[in-house]
């Protein structure tokens, strides 16, 4: 048994091609914009170590910090956005639909399965206001809400909270089927046990639904979270970053430093803050939810 | 009880009215813009932008599809894709195997390097990876994109995976053994069958990953004819700006087209992968 | 025993199969996955290389297809402007280069785009992958320079002498290309002999009772109030690209602190957060509060800002003589004498109305790796027709000598040709001399003031601590 199960050439053939290209590809990497983090400029163009002059002069520097405030602020709504309304839609769909389930289920998930540019392409054709209005401004036109209309793209909280909805829109899907999933399997004994004891709406959530859908709540938390940090592509197809830096997130400072300003050591330490409020954020989640991932 | 009873019938006509509302706010806009790729150039000056078109103008899409290149950008996108969508599964599957099934001493010192992928976010390897492409000439080659998507896919796939095979019951593999499988028939006639429902999830999580990628498309590729459709459509809608409206919207439908087709195909399979055991792991 | 055992496994396989049941996707769903899969990739690569055979790489392509055993000599083109715009700087060059490859046996111009905002880095990473193409589209000054001390780029004096083509390019644009490398050499050719300042809808102007053109910068401010009271937009500008922006505000700055206002605050004589530029910095912002600008102007692209001009959407944009073959074409639907020009208006006697903001455009350069023969012979067809072909097909300049001008010159080219004759000073653009992290904070952070979500201090603050970084 025990030499079946641990046959050293099939352990190597199995592991061995994953592992090298893991390694090769995200771990050394890492390491090396760790090294990086401490020399300022570009390699082969006035590259020189300076110590840890990146990670006390980042905390002066407007861009990041303005990057890190608008990333955080966008988690803050993002993450609740998507899981609070892919909770609301699913428990929706769980209590008061008996026809057409799956239907709904189905339709829910487009957005999800859009390619991110091409969510941003229509969204930005839908808040335009000039040359022509875009659906949005249009519809309030059709209302009569003329006051309402305005370029959404062009202000620093119109774009932002544009951001927002957008992502918000396209993920509402994935966690109401992740959620409506785990409804399901909730035991019907169980809800009936609690009905009969004369629980009922908000009751019967916090007491029986809500324990019961705990790990996968955490499951969605980790994916939202994982998601919103690394905030780049719609942010880039959508507004890329502006007006001003109103929605540049932490990794498009870090692109910028890189690849427009030439400074790759300083972009390696945006890269590293990044990393750790990652690892922060996931330890905090395992903490919460007491189980090892 | 009666009053109960309508208090409940009126919650869920209430629930039923929102979930319509919710459905027609998540699909209108892709019906919009489909309707507004059959749009000329004129109807978006002459009227508001929710009016249906008024006669059907196809020549929007030969537009996108010739001089926007999505035909290039679609083949990029596609052979990019599925290639490392084959390795992420193929390696996946054999190293979640490997690192949960079978016997060895660095297993959990492994495991928990590949788990660690999971925090990392894309932007702290951007840097020196694209150095390490231009040193290695990989700039401009699909191959850069797969190698990373390939490297970037594993550690979920192999968490996701490990979950599923936690699952499964350590005294088949025992039987088959005593049976006189070898370790490779062990893997491939019992465990890879069983894990079918945890691999399509993998794949299906994993391909929109892959397909919507931006930051390592457009950071490693810069030549026209290695595009892929995400790239390309920014780039078709820098081009063309406001200039050609009925065009980008052509392009727009063209790149949502494909996986909206494969979707409604698999939606049944999507979904329950969706639901099943891996992602609850 | 075997038997045994196997009996045994199968029963539990169908337990475990029993014990997932609904979990499990049949073997046939897996098929059909598969299968669509398997199609989709064949329909698509299937169109992609079908495609690809069919048609040349670029529509350029002319003889290339059939020669086959002759090594066709591909120049590469990077460019900012769509290939089939007829007015932009790209059609020139490739249309020129089709005619070239009429001539021979196998040459191909592959003509790649790319958007403005990205082409700083890309040159960045062509040039440090020691990769840049034949042919380069990029913008003069401080840019250009970091590119000449690299030593990747040809010496146009020298190759164009060597080709006996030098005297095709105009000399009021070498000068001002040298000046803009501050005297590094002529490593360039010219895209446009161009001045900037306000056109105008000369319609618009009439309505709103706007009878004389602004010579100083009330009377501008003046007519923008006129034409805001008659529900008219006083100016629109291409903001969505933010250097649209930039130039206005430079226009002030120059006209109220002096033509070297810019210069001095990037090398430090003077600073950006002087109360003088704060002022140039808070006049802009008064005008967007005023509503002189035309609303949402910061999601407007400039192809968008020529037509709400010529269309009669809005009275006054700020632009340069580029502009002269968007008028000149059918699109203007201003009609041929319909719109108007006037140089940047006076604040105060720091320059005069024969200073002008002139700049050589967008410039092109050439690797000189790739340098060979062939593109040599390639330059010697192209840029000594481009000076007449340009001012033939669009009506504008591009720095080079015009042997002859068409008889029929249109209004427009006439208009431009007096004002560049009117010229004696010359000022450069906003980001001219501005390092790319200031230069990006500049085009930015202009949109916010245009908003009114940062003040003129701050704006300027901004600029001033970066630019001391590199001083």
């Amino acid at each position: 048994m025990d030499r079946v199960l641990s046959d050293k050439k099939a352990i190597i053939l199995m592991v061995l091609p994953a592992l090298i290209i893991f390694v090769s590809v995200v771990f050394i990497p890492v390491i090396w914009t760790f090294v990086y983090s401490f020399y300022s400029g570009m390699p082969g163009l006035k590259f020189q170590f300076t110590g840890f002059s990146n990670y006390i002069n980042m905390w002066s520097n407007e861009q990041t910090m303005d990057a890190i405030k608008m990333n955080w602020k966008y988690i803050l709504i993002v993450t609740p956005g998507q899981i609070g309304l892919g909770l609301l839609v699913s428990l929706m769909m769980y209590f008061s639909i008996k026809k057409y389930k799956t239907l709904c289920r189905t339709i829910v998930f487009i957005p999800t399965v859009l390619p991110t540019v091409a969510v941003a392409q229509m969204f930005a054709k839908m808040y335009e206001m000039v040359p022509n209005y875009g659906l949005i401004n249009s519809l309030l036109n059709l209302v009569g809400l003329d006051q309402w209309i305005q370029p959404f793209l062009g202000q620093p909280n119109t774009a932002f909270a544009a951001l927002c909805a957008m992502d918000v829109w396209t993920a509402i899907g994935f966690y109401t089927v992740i959620i409506y999933g785990a409804l399901v399997d909730i035991p019907n004994e169980l809800l009936e046990a609690a009905r009969i004891d004369g629980a009922s709406g908000v009751k019967l959530f916090t007491k029986i639904v809500l324990p019961m859908i705990r790990t996968i709540m955490i499951t969605c938390l980790v994916f939202s979270f994982t998601g919103t940090i690394k905030l780049y592509e719609s942010a880039t197809a959508l507004t890329k970053g502006g007006p001003g830096f109103a929605t540049t997130s932490m990794t498009m400072n870090m692109y910028q430093n890189a690849f427009l300003y030439d400074e790759y050591g300083y972009a390696s330490t945006v890269a590293i803050l990044i990393l750790i409020q990652c690892l922060l954020v996931t330890f905090l989640i395992n903490m919460l939810s007491r189980e090892k991932y | 009880m009666e009053r109960e009873a309508s208090v409940k019938k009126a919650f869920s006509i209430i629930g039923k009215l929102l979930i319509v509302i919710f459905l027609f706010i998540e699909i209108y806009p892709i019906f919009w813009i489909f309707m507004s790729s059959l749009k000329s150039t004129q109807e978006f000056n002459l009227t508001a932008s929710y009016a249906l078109p008024a006669k059907l103008h196809f020549d929007n899409y030969v537009k996108a599809w010739y001089q926007g290149k999505m035909n290039i950008y679609f083949k990029n996108s596609a052979i990019v894709t599925i290639v490392s969508l084959f390795f992420i599964i193929l390696f996946g599957t054999t190293s979640a195997f490997a690192l949960t099934k079978m016997r060895w001493k660095l297993r959990d010192k492994v495991m928990k390097i590949f788990l660690s992928g999971i925090m990392i976010p894309t932007a702290v390897v951007l840097i020196p990876l694209y150095s390490m492409y231009k040193g290695a000439n990989l700039l401009n080659t699909r191959l850069s994109l797969i190698l990373t998507y390939i490297a970037f896919g594993l550690p979920l796939t192999v968490f996701l995976l490990r979950g599923y095979l936690t699952s499964l019951p350590d005294d088949m593999i025992e039987a088959a053994i005593i049976d006189g499988a070898n370790i490779y028939q062990v893997f491939s006639r019992i465990v890879l069958p069983l894990m079918k429902t945890g691999i399509v999830t993998v794949a299906v999580i994993q391909f929109y990953f892959r397909w919507n990628d931006l930051i390592f498309s457009s950071t490693f590729i810069s030549n026209t004819n290695m595009k892929t459709v995400q790239t390309g459509l920014l780039y078709f809608s820098d081009m063309y700006g406001n200039r050609d409206w009925g065009a980008i919207f052509a392009c727009i439908s063209i790149s949502v087209l494909p996986t909206l087709i494969v979707y409604i195909f698999l939606n049944k399979m999507v979904i329950e992968g969706m639901t099943s055991g891996a992602i609850k792991g | 025993m075997k038997m045994m055992h196997l009996k045994k496994n199968d029963s539990k396989i169908a337990s475990y199969y029993k014990m997932r049941k609904g979990k499990i996707v049949m073997k046939k769903r897996f098929l059909v996955l598969s299968m669509v899969f398997i199609i989709l990739v064949s329909m698509l690569t299937g169109c992609g290389s079908q495609q690809s055979s069919q048609t040349p790489p670029a529509p350029t392509g002319g003889k290339t297809d059939g020669v086959g055993e002759f090594q066709s000599r591909n120049i590469k083109f990077l460019s900012i402007w769509p290939e089939d715009d007829k007015n932009a700087n790209g059609w020139l060059i490739s249309e020129l280069s089709r005619q070239y490859g009429e001539t021979v046996d196998a040459f191909n111009l592959e003509y790649e785009y790319v958007s403005i905002d990205q082409l700083d880095q890309k040159v960045k990473i062509l040039i440090s992958s020691d990769d840049l193409p034949e042919v380069c589209t990029y913008e003069s000054g401080v840019r250009l320079k970091q590119v000449i001390e690299a030593d990747k780029i040809l010496n146009v004096d020298k190759t164009f002498s060597d080709l006996g083509i030098r005297d095709c390019l105009d000399e009021g644009a070498v000068s001002l290309l040298k000046n803009l490398v501050d005297g590094l050499g002529l490593y360039c050719v010219p895209l446009g002999m161009n001045m900037e300042g306000f056109w105008y809808n000369k319609a618009l102007f009439a309505e709103a009772g706007v009878a004389k053109v602004p010579e100083t910068w009330d009377e501008m401010l003046d007519a923008c109030e006129k034409l805001k009271a008659k529900g008219i937009i006083p100016i629109v500008q291409g903001g969505s690209d933010n250097w649209p922006m930039t130039r206005v505000l430079n226009a002030y700055v120059v006209r109220s602190i002096g033509l070297d206002a810019l210069q001095n605050a990037v090398t430090g004589k003077t600073h950006f957060s002087d109360p003088e530029y704060v002022a140039a910095a808070q006049m802009f912002q008064d005008m967007a509060k005023k509503g002189y600008f035309a609303e949402g102007m910061n999601t407007i692209d400039p192809g968008t800002a020529t037509s709400m001009l010529m269309n009669g959407q809005a009275a006054m944009n700020y632009d340069g003589s580029w502009k002269s073959s968007n008028l000149n074409s059918e699109d203007n639907t201003a009609g041929p004498e319909g719109i108007g020009f006037f140089n940047v208006p006076v604040v105060n006697d720091s320059s005069t109305l024969r200073d002008y903001s002139m700049n050589c455009g967008n410039i092109l350069m050439f690797s000189s790796k790739k340098y060979d023969e062939q593109v040599g012979e390639w330059m010697k067809f192209v840029f000594p027709m481009l000076g007449d072909f340009a001012i033939q097909e669009t009506g504008s300049f591009k720095g080079f000598r015009i042997t002859e001008m068409p008889e029929d010159t249109t209004y427009y080219t006439q208009l431009v040709a007096d004002n560049l004759a009117n010229a004696e000073n010359a000022f450069l653009w906003f980001e001219a001399k501005m390092d790319s992290e200031t230069s990006t904070l500049a085009q930015n952070l202009i949109s916010l003031l245009y908003t009114g979500d940062i003040s003129a201090e701050d704006y300027m603050r901004a600029l001033e601590e970066t630019a001391a970084k590199s001083r």
